[in-house]
C-alpha cells in the first residue's frame, strides 16, 4: 500500500533525524558546559544588528566570551519568570522599567548598591533622575538605566496651521481650543487622542493637574487633581475632539493623509513609523513638549535598564559587560544601531543626538517621571482603562467612578 | 473502490452546492489571499487609508528583510528536527487511541477522563509547573526539553478513538484467531484502515511541529535552539509591529503547509475501505 | 474469563506511553496549578517560595465577588451557547458539500476552506480589524450599499461578541471540516446504492444514512469545539483585549489578565479551575446524551 510506503519512509527519516539530533546535542553540550567563563546575556527582540556589535568591542577588549540571547518582546516577560521560578537565568540581563518592580519583588536582579555608589562611572547624578528613579527600591539600587523614553506632543504642522496655530498648543487650554477646532472639518474627524488603550495616559495628565498619585499606601485617584485631568480629558471625548475607543488605525490612516487624528502622545519609537510609515513629508509634523497643565507638563518615563541576574556565578564579569555597556561611547553606538535614547546625560552633547526633533525629547526628560514603581501598578493602569472606558463611553460621573476606583485600589494595596 | 464514501449529488444538485461553496469560499480565503498579498506592499501602503487589493508598487523588501537574520538556516534546521519528533508523537497518540478504542481494561473510563481533562486547563496556567518539571529533569535547553512538553495530546488521542472505534470488532476477533498478535495487528490492519484520520491528524501534527513557539524559547538557554515561529517574532519591536514583515514571515511559513495539505488529502480522498485490504 | 495477565497488560502496552507523557507534562502541573489556586502566591512568592501563603477558599470567595469575572462567566457562556453549535452545523454542511463532487474543482475548495486555520494570528488581527473598522471597512461599506447603516463591530458593546463569534466560526470550520470529511469517507457506497434502489432522493440519503453515519465525528466535533469555546481566548486577546466594557472579557482572558500581566498566581489558577469544572461538567453531560443515544 502507497500510505505504508510513505509512512515507513517517514519514520526512517524521523529515526535518522533523531539520532543525527542525538549526535548534535551531545557534541554542544559538552562544548557549552566545559566553558564557565562566557557570560550570558539576555535582550529583548533581535541583537543581531542593535547590540552584537558593543558586545564584540567587549569580547575583544577583555577576552570574555559573550554568549547574547534575543528574546521576543512578547514573550521576555514568561521567559523571566521561569527564569526566576528555576533561579537559573542569564548572567547580564535588559529589564524593562516597568517590570523593575515585578523582578526586584521576585527576588530575581542582584543588589549592586555598593558598586554604583563606589564607582564614580555608574554615579546616579550622571543619569536622568526619572531613569534612576526606576533602578532604587528602598534605597537600594537593582540595575544600571540604559536606554530612556518620554513621551511628547505629535502633531501636524500643516492642519493646525490651518486653525491658526503656527507652533504646537503649550498649554492645556490651548490643546483644547486646537483639537475642538480641528475637529470640526468633517465627519469622523477629531483632534486629539484621548489615548484609551494607554494605561498611563489618565495618570500623566494627573500629575500635570499637580497629582501625587500615591503617597506611601494613600490612594489620591478620587482627588481634585486627577479628577479634574479626567474632566478635562472627558471634554474632549464627549465633544467629538476626541474618538471615544481606540480607533485600531495604522499610523497612516490616523495620522497620515488628511489627519483623522492630527494631534497625539507617544514616545520615541513612533518617530520610525512616522517617518517610514505615514507618507508625511518632514515639513508637514513635528513633535513638541508636552502641554502645561495647572502645574507642570510633566511626561512619562520609560526605557530599559541593564541588571545583573541574582543567581548568577560570574558576577565580576556581568559587572564588566554592565560597565562597559553603561558608558557614553557605547550608549552613543547603541542609540545608532537601534535608535533606544541614551540615560547618561552627557551622552545627548554628542553630535548625532542635534537633531531638533530629538532634542524635544531631550527637553522634555527634565519634565519626565516613571509611574509609581510598585509591582501592582500594572494592575492598577488595567483598572483605571476600564473606569475610564466608563467615563469614555457612559459619560458616567468622573468623581464617582474615581471613587470606586480609589477604593479598588486601596484594596489591592492592602492585600 | 475508489469511489467508496463519495457520496454523489445529481448534476444539477452538484451545480448548486459547487456555486455555494465558491461564493462561500471566496469570502472564506480573502484573509488568506489578503496576507499574501500584503507581504508584496510597503510598509506605507499597508498603512495607507484606502487599502488596495492589489499592491501598487510590489516589493520583494519584506522578504528581504526576513532573512537579514543569519540565523535562518539553524531556526529551519531546527523547526525541521522537531516536526520530524512530532511524528513520533502521532504514533504514540494512534496507539493510546486505539487502545481506549478496542481494549476494555479497568480503569479505562477514569484515564480517558484525566486524558480529556489535560485539555480543559489553559496552558498559561501551567506552563511555570511545567518548566520546573523539566527542569528539575535536567531537561532545559536540551531539545529533548523542548520536544516532550508537546509531544502526545489530548486531542489527538480522541480523535483516534472516536474514529478507531468505528472499525468493527469482527475484523479485529477474525485476525486474532488467525493467530495475529496485537501489535501485528494494530500495525498491520488497523494502521492502514486509519488512512483518513492519519492523514487528517499528519496535517495537525505537521503544522503543530512547524510552528512550535513557546518551548522552543522557554526551554532553550541559547538561540541555537530557536524556531523559524520564533526567529520570526524576534524581528518584532517592543511597542510597534512591522506589518509588512510579519505578512511576510507568515506567507514564507505557510508554503510547506500548504505541500503538505495537498500530499496528505489524497489520502482523505481515497477512503479506505475494509474490503480493500484483504 | 481465562485471560492471562499477559493478555490484561497489552492495553496498556498501548495507552501507557502517551498516558506517561501526559501525567508527566499536564496531569501533575494541574495538580500543581490547583495547590497554587489555594495559595496567595504572587510575584513575591514566585522567587521565594517561603512568602507564600495557603489561603484556603479565599480566591474562590473572591472571585464570584469580583464583577469582571462574573463578566466573563456570562461572556463565556454565551459564546459556548452560540459558538458551538454553529461550528457544528456549518463545518458539517461544508463538508457535505465538498464532498458531493470529486473533481478538482471540490478538491481544490478542501484547500480553500482550510486556509483560515494557517493564516497567522496577526494577519487576521489586521484584515479582520480592517473590515470590520465602523467607518471605512467593507463590511459596512457592503452593508451601506443595501441600505443598513453604520455597525460599530468592535466598538459597540452589544455587537461586539457577534463580531468575535463570526471571526471564530470562519477560523473552526476548516479542521472540523476535515474531520468530517474523514468520516464520510467511511460511509460504505453500498448504503447509497441500495437507498437509491429504494428511490430516495439526495436530501433524504443525507438524513437518513450520512447523518447517522457519521455520528461519532459528530459527537467529537461537538465536544472539542465545546472545550475550545469554553476556553475563547485568541480572538479577544487580539482584536478587542476584552473591551468594550468588559463586553467581549471571556473566563481565559481573564485568567490570562490575572496571571500573566497582574502576576495573581493564585487567583489566575482559582479562575481557571471554575472553568475546569465547568468544562467537565459540559463534557460528562455529552457522554451521557451520547451513551443514551447509542443505546437507543
Amino acid at each position: 500500500m502507497k500510505l505504508k510506503k510513505a509512512m515507513g519512509y517517514g519514520m526512517v527519516a524521523a529515526a535518522s533525524v533523531l539520532l543525527l539530533a542525538g549526535c548534535g546535542n551531545s557534541s554542544t553540550k559538552s562544548s557549552s558546559s566545559g566553558n564557565s567563563e562566557t557570560l550570558s546575556f539576555w535582550y529583548g527582540g533581535d541583537a543581531d544588528t542593535a547590540v552584537k556589535p558593543i558586545i564584540k568591542a567587549f569580547t575583544k577588549k577583555t577576552g570574555i566570551k559573550v554568549k547574547v540571547q534575543s528574546i521576543p518582546w512578547s514573550q521576555y516577560i514568561d521567559k523571566t519568570l521561569t527564569a526566576t521560578a528555576s533561579k537559573s537565568g542569564p548572567d547580564l540581563m535588559v529589564t524593562g522599567t516597568t517590570t523593575m518592580p515585578n523582578s526586584v519583588a521576585s527576588k530575581s536582579l542582584m543588589d549592586i548598591t555598593s558598586t554604583v555608589k563606589s564607582d564614580q562611572a555608574l554615579n546616579p547624578n550622571k543619569f536622568f533622575a526619572g531613569s534612576e528613579a526606576t533602578t532604587k527600591f528602598n534605597g537600594k539600587y537593582y540595575a544600571v538605566p540604559w536606554y530612556v523614553e518620554t513621551r511628547v506632543l505629535y502633531y501636524r504642522k500643516d492642519l493646525l496651521k490651518k486653525v491658526g496655530y503656527n507652533h504646537a498648543p503649550k498649554t492645556w487650554a490651548q490643546l483644547y481650543d486646537a483639537a475642538t477646532k480641528l475637529s470640526k472639518r468633517g465627519k469622523d474627524m477629531y483632534g486629539f487622542n484621548v489615548d484609551a488603550a494607554e494605561p498611563t495616559f489618565g495618570f500623566m495628565f494627573a500629575r500635570q493637574n499637580g497629582a501625587t498619585l500615591l503617597s506611601g499606601k494613600k490612594t489620591q485617584f478620587n482627588q481634585a487633581p486627577m479628577v479634574g485631568a479626567l474632566k478635562y480629558l472627558n471634554k474632549f471625548v464627549q465633544n467629538g475632539a476626541s474618538p471615544k475607543q481606540d480607533l485600531k488605525l495604522s499610523i497612516g490612516q490616523s495620522f497620515g493623509g488628511n489627519g483623522r487624528v492630527p494631534m497625539f502622545i507617544s514616545g520615541p519609537w513612533m518617530m520610525q513609523s512616522v517617518k517610514t510609515d505615514a507618507g508625511l513629508k518632514s515639513s508637514q509634523w513635528g513633535v513638541a513638549e508636552l502641554p502645561k497643565g495647572k502645574a507642570n507638563n510633566m511626561s512619562n518615563t520609560g526605557g530599559g535598564n541593564l541588571s545583573i541576574f541574582r543567581y548568577t556565578k560570574n558576577k565580576k564579569n556581568a559587572m564588566k559587560l554592565l560597565k562597559f555597556m553603561s558608558n557614553k561611547e557605547n550608549q552613543l553606538k547603541y542609540y545608532k544601531t537601534s535608535t533606544s535614547m541614551p540615560t547618561l546625560k552627557a551622552a545627548w552633547q554628542d553630535k548625532a543626538l542635534s537633531d531638533t526633533n530629538i532634542q524635544v525629547f531631550r527637553k522634555q526628560l527634565n519634565s519626565s517621571q516613571p509611574m509609581p514603581l510598585i509591582k501592582q501598578w500594572d494592575q492598577i493602569g488595567q483598572n483605571y482603562l476600564k473606569a475610564w472606558e466608563q467615563i469614555a463611553l457612559n459619560n458616567a460621573s468622573v468623581q464617582k467612578t474615581m471613587d470606586t476606583f480609589n477604593q479598588q485600589t486601596e484594596q489591592l494595596l492592602n492585600k | 473502490m475508489d469511489t467508496q464514501g463519495i457520496h454523489s449529488a445529481s448534476k444539477t444538485g452538484k451545480l448548486t452546492s459547487g456555486l455555494i461553496l465558491a461564493l462561500w469560499g471566496f469570502v472564506t480565503v480573502l484573509p488568506f489571499v489578503w496576507m499574501f498579498l500584503t507581504s508584496f506592499k510597503t510598509n506605507i501602503e499597508i498603512s495607507q487609508m484606502t487599502q488596495s487589493f492589489w499592491p501598487q508598487h510590489w516589493t520583494l523588501d519584506n522578504y528581504r528583510n526576513l532573512f537579514i537574520d543569519g540565523n535562518f538556516g539553524v531556526y529551519l534546521k531546527n523547526t525541521l528536527i522537531i516536526t520530524a519528533f512530532t511524528f513520533i508523537g502521532m504514533f504514540l497518540n494512534a496507539m493510546a487511541g486505539y487502545g481506549f478504542a478496542k481494549f476494555h481494561f479497568k480503569g479505562r473510563g477514569v484515564l480517558f477522563i484525566a486524558v480529556l481533562s489535560t485539555m480543559m486547563i489553559p496552558g498559561q496556567v501551567t506552563m511555570i509547573p511545567v518548566y520546573l518539571i523539566l527542569y528539575k529533569m535536567h531537561l532545559t535547553n536540551t531539545l529533548l526539553g523542548i520536544i516532550l512538553p508537546s509531544l502526545v495530546g489530548a486531542f489527538a488521542i480522541f480523535l483516534f478513538r472516536q474514529f478507531m472505534s468505528n472499525i468493527s470488532d469482527s475484523i479485529i476477533e477474525a485476525a486474532r484467531l488467525d493467530g495475529a498478535g496485537e501489535w501485528y495487528i494494530f500495525w498491520h490492519l488497523i494502521i492502514p484502515m486509519s488512512g483518513p484520520v492519519l492523514a487528517v491528524q499528519g496535517i495537525l501534527t505537521f503544522i503543530g511541529g512547524w510552528n512550535s513557539f513557546l518551548w522552543p524559547l522557554i526551554i532553550a538557554n541559547d538561540q541555537k535552539y530557536y524556531t523559524l515561529s520564533v526567529g520570526l517574532q524576534l524581528l518584532q519591536g517592543q511597542h510597534t509591529t512591522d506589518y509588512g514583515l510579519q505578512m511576510a514571515g507568515s506567507s514564507f511559513m505557510v508554503i510547506p503547509i500548504i505541500i503538505i495539505f495537498l500530499v496528505f488529502q489524497k489520502y482523505i480522498l481515497q477512503g479506505f475501505s475494509v474490503q480493500a485490504e484483504k | 474469563m481465562g485471560k492471562s495477565f499477559r493478555e490484561k497488560l497489552i492495553p496498556y502496552t498501548f495507552v501507557l506511553p502517551a498516558l506517561i507523557l501526559l501525567a508527566l507534562f499536564s496531569l501533575i502541573p494541574i495538580v500543581i496549578a490547583l495547590v497554587i489556586s489555594f495559595t496567595g502566591m504572587d510575584i513575591t512568592g514566585l522567587g521565594d517560595l517561603s512568602q507564600v501563603k495557603f489561603i484556603g477558599f479565599q480566591n474562590y470567595t473572591q472571585l464570584f465577588k469580583d464583577p469582571t469575572f462574573l463578566q466573563s462567566i456570562f461572556n463565556t457562556g454565551f459564546y459556548v451557547i452560540i459558538g458551538v453549535p454553529l461550528v457544528v452545523i456549518l463545518s458539517l454542511t461544508v463538508a457535505i458539500l465538498i464532498n458531493s463532487g470529486q473533481n478538482r474543482f471540490f478538491k481544490f475548495m478542501r484547500l480553500i476552506f482550510y486556509t483560515p486555520s494557517i493564516t497567522n494570528t496577526v494577519a487576521v488581527a489586521v484584515v479582520w480589524t480592517y473590515m470590520y473598522n465602523p467607518s471605512m471597512g467593507m463590511i459596512n461599506n457592503f452593508l451601506g450599499k443595501l441600505g443598513i447603516s453604520e455597525i460599530g463591530w468592535l466598538t459597540d458593546p452589544n455587537v461586539a461578541k457577534y463580531a468575535l463569534i463570526i471571526l471564530a466560526v470562519w477560523k473552526a470550520i476548516g479542521l472540523n471540516m476535515l474531520i468530517f470529511l474523514a468520516a464520510l469517507q467511511g460511509i460504505p457506497r453500498s448504503l447509497y446504492e441500495a437507498a437509491e434502489l429504494d428511490g430516495a432522493n439526495w436530501w433524504q440519503q443525507t438524513w437518513y444514512i450520512t447523518l447517522p453515519s457519521v455520528r461519532f465525528s459528530i459527537f467529537f466535533v461537538t465536544v472539542t469545539t465545546l472545550i475550545g469555546w469554553f476556553q475563547f481566548f485568541d480572538e479577544p486577546f487580539v482584536m478587542t483585549k476584552g473591551g468594550p466594557l468588559n463586553s467581549t472579557n471571556s473566563v481565559a482572558l481573564f485568567v490570562y489578565q490575572n496571571g500573566f500581566q497582574n502576576s495573581n498566581f493564585g487567583y489566575a489558577a482559582a479562575g481557571s479551575f471554575i472553568m475546569f469544572a465547568a468544562i467537565i461538567i459540559a463534557t460528562l453531560i455529552q457522554f451521557r446524551l451520547q451513551k443514551k443515544q447509542q443505546g437507543r
